[in-house]
């Protein structure tokens, strides 16, 4: 579904990715591991086109967004929906509001199957009911689960993950992991997961793959990860920095 | 020192691309995607309807002020009826459009720059482009309609009232004649002065709308980039309009000469 061919992105002077190759079939969920700052998020971002690559292709579905320009990305950004890092909900607009935006942008005018997406939307992530409350009311946890809600009520056929759990406490955190996984299944959609949390990574990948030094350092299933024996990468399952106190 | 100006002269021109881009990606919206009247109408009421009471003080006290002024002057000349006329082709060639665009840059330029700049730091700019919905359509082009709209509105409001306000100040504060003061003011304001007023509020209409967009779409991340934004639209907005008007000035003078 998605491809990733030779990706390289310098920000400023600073190389981020340094030629990544990655695929990730229809249906699965792909978890990107990595260190803070190592270019998940932007490597995810490339993936609907929110950055252009210094180099490199990304492939949608067969088509080749790199070179597209924004109002070519539209129909391409219909089927991919992405969840921020910070739920990005627009704060000028309640939860209904929020997520009705997507459905009234592709064109539904009937209010009543508005209503109903929405109500179900909210059901789908744990916050039936509501619907009227404004952004600022609502805690991390439950502004990352509409954030999902707006993501996942324009039935996309792949949902972007930016750090789902990062600024969560354990317990918000594997609500959202198992959330994930429940909308995995229920929704059968294509999931790229970007994070550095290893829970969410154990819990909800069929593959991972490992981002170091701006490349794919590891790619491959879960069991594979745990067994390694890779130095780079068992400390970071471990969470060891090698300093001492 | 060469090195510095150079430098400067480089950043300069960049932005002045940067804000070339933006008027020519402006124009292409209106061009291909249809306006959205909500957000458009939503812009009229923050921008015309919220700086009532600006474009209110700003007129009546700047007319108010300035008949006084030129009454204290020229009663010393024996030229107090023609007071009328000098505060009215003033007001309406130069302060009437100026003071009512750096009131406006400062009350609807900062605000469209912090809500932008915002936006854009917490990723709400980035969820409209992953919704497929494009920033320049949704966000610039409602409000620099608004603001292109609303702005000779609101100087054509403003020198109005700056008027009323002379009247009231010449005539029944300093006992200027009535009928002169109006005779004196039908005899040296015409429609030029009309047209050069309305012209220039389109023109910092125009300044302050792209100017404050960019700021916004531009804001950088943390607490510092986005207070920054406003304060920089304000300033630039506000020198854009003060060295426009100096070229407005001759350019609009050639077009519409005094005494044709």
């Amino acid at each position: 579904m998605i491809s990733v061919r030779q990706l390289t992105k310098t920000l400023g002077d600073q190389p981020v990715l340094g030629g990544v190759d990655l695929e990730i079939a229809r249906g699965e969920t792909c978890v990107v591991l990595g260190r803070s700052g190592s270019g998940k998020s932007v490597l995810l971002k490339h993936l609907i086109g929110l950055f252009q690559p210094t180099s490199g292709e990304v492939w949608v579905e067969g088509e080749e967004i790199t070179r597209l320009p924004e109002r070519q990305l539209g129909g391409i950004r219909k089927k991919l929906g992405m969840l921020f890092q910070s739920g990005a909900l627009f704060d000028s607009m309640n939860v209904a509001e929020n997520l009705a935006f997507p459905l009234r942008e592709a064109g539904v005018k009937n209010e009543k199957e508005i209503d109903e997406r929405v109500a179900e939307a909210l059901e789908m992530v744990d916050l039936a009911g509501e619907q009227k409350k404004m952004p600022e009311k609502l805690s991390g946890g439950m502004r990352k689960r509409v954030g999902l809600a707006r993501t996942i009520v324009g039935q996309p056929a792949c949902i972007l993950y930016d750090e789902p759990t990062t600024g969560l406490d354990p317990i918000a955190s594997d609500s959202i992991n198992h959330l994930i996984r429940r909308l995995q299944k229920r929704l059968r959609v294509t999931s790229v997961v970007v994070t550095h949390d290893m829970k969410t990574a154990f819990t909800t990948a069929d593959r991972i793959a490992f981002l170091h030094e701006g490349r794919i350092y590891f790619h491959g299933t879960a069991e594979a990860l745990r067994a390694t024996q890779d130095s780079v990468l068992t400390d970071f399952i471990e969470g060891r920095s090698g300093d001492v106190s | 020192m060469v090195t510095a100006l150079g430098r400067i002269a480089l950043s300069l021109i960049q932005y002045l691309g940067e804000l070339a881009l933006l008027v020519y990606e402006t124009g292409r919206s209106m061009i291909v995607a249809p306006l959205r009247w909500r957000l458009f109408a939503r812009q009229i009421v923050e921008v015309g309807w919220r700086s009532q009471l600006v474009v209110i003080v700003t007129g009546m006290f700047t007319g108010a002020v300035l008949t006084a002024q030129t009454y204290f002057q020229f009663a010393a000349l024996g030229m107090k009826s023609a007071t009328g006329s000098v505060v009215a082709v003033a007001i309406f060639r130069e302060l009437g459009p100026v003071l009512t665009g750096l009131m406006v840059s400062g009350r609807v330029g900062a605000a469209i720059a912090a809500e932008i700049g915002t936006m854009k730091v917490t990723e709400q700019i980035d969820a409209l482009r992953s919704l497929a919905v494009h920033p320049i359509d949704y966000l610039v082009v409602p409000r620099v309609l608004a603001l292109v709209l609303s702005m000779p509105l609101l100087v054509a409001e403003s020198v109005g009232l700056a008027i009323v306000a002379s009247y009231v100040v010449g005539v029944h504060l300093l006992g200027i004649s009535g009928p002169f003061f109006l005779g004196n003011l039908y005899r040296y304001v015409g429609p030029r002065d009309i047209k050069m007023a309305l012209t220039k509020a389109f023109c910092f209409g125009v300044v302050i709308a792209f100017v404050s967009c960019h700021q916004g779409l531009n804001a950088k991340s943390g607490a510092v980039g986005v207070g920054r934004a406003p304060t920089e639209a304000v300033v630039i907005s506000s020198l854009g309009i003060l060295i426009l008007n100096f070229f407005l000035t001759f350019l609009l003078n050639m077009l519409f000469p005094y005494g044709h």
